[in-house]
């Protein structure tokens, strides 16, 4: 008897959809949870990042889900969304995920933007390394404003002269993807795109 | 001289099991006590060897053995294959690399100086069957309490309490739901007036006094190891208590090796019941304390009431109902075997009177709504089955939409009619069984209710 991961509701034994890339569909909650989610698609365009679309409102639901899966550390949650991220993921190349903190990562014991890409089947690069350790919902804009950059390249890492995609859990200000677009830039990336689960 | 132990971790820790990194203690304190031996710890999920080799997860915690409920993944933490539990997740993850700590120092020294201050008087039944739970925790063994709906099952407790409190035992009252923790709590409290009484259920933060008398939702035992003297389990058959094995095991758990385990219920099991006997630990209590009889249920037949429902029409009987109900000024409770039917029907009946509401498990004005309509600010509830037990709400009228459907089995309909008429003042009242289609648990439970009120002396 398989449960909904969110509400622990049975899921109908409903055959599963056959992916055309081989792997299976699987459903992992049910269709009243996946409607509690409000998809919205939005796009918009900043001087640094050509297009940036966001998948999800971050209404209530969304709010719960990314508690539990960030703060309850339920790493499992990252299949709820491995399809929709696929389907927009699908074919792109320089996939780049914004890295949490190295002793962060280890507290919370995983990365979430990896473990949303990782549920998705989607290839990416690991070549940012965040600096800071304080978040950013701590700092005013003025000290965010003031802040050095929040990430650094890899040691090691050649940028080359190609289309980037950033990828994050949730856009809130843009200082984040902004920050991180900031170093492929500086490093020879030609262009920066983005793709958030959540836009708040 | 009593040495405060307040805000120690041994008081704190003594008899619990707790995740490492969220003791209200600093992780040097922690540290500290390990060395000195006075904390052990435990690994969060181990694995067994079960049948043919194959492997079991068992979360320390929650004692969950259901694979299904197990999330296997690359931990950045322990560098390697890691798995954790999401059965008792929203306390905290626990898993291979969680450290689980408990007290093995020197135990609590809980106070002796208790009073029992509760004025009531108890009918012949039940001062036997409070007798009767002294003797059995006297020869630590396990007694059962069936008794009715309304038969001052609280009040039974209170002396056996009383006497174990006396000899510095430590308590826990442990109930499946939230909503009888809360009922219970200040009855316990106004009982025991020199006694730390305290009510731990999801969301409630944790205290750092050596609480001597737990009430307790049975979740909340996962986070004991061995800690009571005497462990009771009240509404001990109500869901999810019987559907959820790993929660009579908690129980076991939290209680001391060879404790007795008391459980109080108006629906006890067969099984249950037969057990009890054996061991010469039954107490039966079939008549109410007021002295009337069970109120028997009523059929109304409401054929397709469903799509009557969904078609914008409430059904002429039931409107009739809670017409009456609102004319007399009579609180009612009206119960939907599923949400979306009670939140379809709800606007129909607020054309009767818009201040009826309804309540359900996610509800969070939940406690604010049945405090209305025990105030009278509202005149009807429209509820799931979260209600069927442990509230008392004096003059409630009681029915019951779909009667037929599932979930109202055998006990919950018991339970739901034991809703009506516990005060002295009002011991009559309506339990009405709106239906489409008779069940076998229909009629078992008035069979049952019958007997119940023969046994007890009626007619
Ligand atoms: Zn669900
Ligand atoms: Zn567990
Ligand atoms: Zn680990």
């Amino acid at each position: 008897m398989k449960e909904c991961l969110l509400c622990e509701g049975v899921l109908s034994n409903k055959p599963s959809w056959q992916g055309f890339i081989g792997f299976e569909k699987q459903q992992v909650i049910c269709e009243k949870c996946s409607n509690s989610f409000e998809r919205t698609d939005i796009e918009s365009k900043t001087a640094i990042i050509v297009s940036t679309t966001s998948l999800y409102a971050y209404n209530d639901a969304m709010k719960n889900y990314l508690q539990q899966f960030k703060f309850l550390q339920d790493i499992a949650l990252a299949a709820v969304f491995q399809q929709e991220l696929y389907d927009v993921l699908k074919g792109k190349s320089n996939i780049v995920p914004i890295p949490v903190h190295p002793n962060r990562r280890v507290t919370r014991t995983f990365s979430q933007v990896e473990a949303l890409l990782d549920y998705a089947k989607i290839p990416y690069k690991d070549l940012l390394e965040k600096r800071d350790e304080v978040s950013m919902g701590e700092k005013t804009r003025q000290e965010r404003l003031a802040m050095k950059p929040l990430f650094e390249l890899k040691s090691s890492v050649q940028i080359q002269p190609e289309s980037y995609l950033l990828v994050d859990d949730i856009y809130t200000t843009g200082t984040t993807l902004h920050s991180a677009a900031k170093v492929l830039l500086a490093a020879g990336a030609k262009r920066v795109e983005a793709v958030t689960l959540i836009r708040a | 001289m009593v040495r405060t132990l307040d805000g120690t971790v041994q008081s704190f820790l003594d008899g619990r099991l707790w995740h490492r990194e969220h003791t209200p203690f600093s992780m040097q304190e922690i540290k500290r006590e390990i060395d000195a031996g006075n904390i052990r710890t435990m690994q969060g999920v181990v694995t067994q060897r079960g049948r043919f080799g194959r492997v079991i997860y068992r979360c320390n915690r929650c004692l969950n053995e259901n694979e299904a409920r197990y999330t296997h993944f690359d931990c950045a933490k322990c560098g390697g294959n890691c798995t954790y539990c999401r059965s008792c997740l929203k306390m905290g993850r626990v898993s291979s690399c969680t450290e689980l700590l408990y007290w093995t120092g020197p135990p609590v020294q809980f106070s002796q100086k208790h009073v029992n201050h509760w004025q009531g008087t108890l009918t012949d039944l039940q001062k036997r069957a409070s007798e009767a739970l002294i003797a059995s925790n006297e020869k630590g063994r396990s007694h059962l309490i069936f008794a009715v709906c309304g038969a001052g099952k609280t009040e039974i407790l209170f002396e056996p309490i009383h006497r174990l409190l006396l000899e510095g035992k430590r308590i826990c009252v442990a109930a499946p739901r939230v909503d009888v923790i809360l009922e219970l709590a200040p009855r316990f409290q106004q009982a025991f007036p020199k006694t730390r009484v305290t009510a731990l259920y999801g969301g409630v933060k944790p205290t750092l006094e050596p609480a001597q008398l737990i009430l307790a939702t049975t979740h909340q035992l996962y986070r004991f190891h061995e800690a009571f003297d005497v462990v009771f389990v009240d509404e001990a058959d109500a869901f999810p208590y019987t559907a959820d094995e790993t929660l009579q095991k908690a129980v076991q758990k939290a209680a001391k090796k060879d404790a007795p385990i008391h459980f109080v219920t108006a629906t006890p099991a067969k099984k249950m019941i037969r057990e009890a006997i054996q061991n010469d630990a039954l107490s039966m209590i079939p008549r109410r304390f007021h002295g009337y009889p069970l109120p028997v249920p009523t059929y109304v037949a409401l054929w397709r009431y469903e799509q009557q429902i969904i078609r914008g029409k409430l059904p002429v009987k039931l409107h009739q109902w809670i017409e009456r109900q609102v004319t007399e000024g009579m609180p009612f409770l009206l119960f939907f075997h599923n949400i979306e039917l009670m939140e379809m029907t709800l606007p129909l009946i607020q054309k009767i009177d818009p201040r009826i509401k309804s309540v359900h498990a996610q509800d969070e004005q939940r406690k604010d709504k049945v405090l209305a309509l025990r105030n009278k600010q509202t005149p009807g509830l429209l509820t799931t089955t979260i209600l069927e037990r442990g509230i008392t709400i004096p003059k409630v009228q009681v029915a019951v939409l779909g009667a037929e459907q599932a979930i109202f089995n055998k006990s919950a309909l018991i339970q739901i009619g034991g809703r009506v008429g516990r005060s002295k003042d009002a011991p009559n009242g309506d339990f009405i069984l709106f239906h489409h289609g008779i069940t076998h648990a229909m009629d078992d439970a008035k069979k049952e209710i019958l007997l119940l009120n023969q046994k007890g002396g009626f007619r």
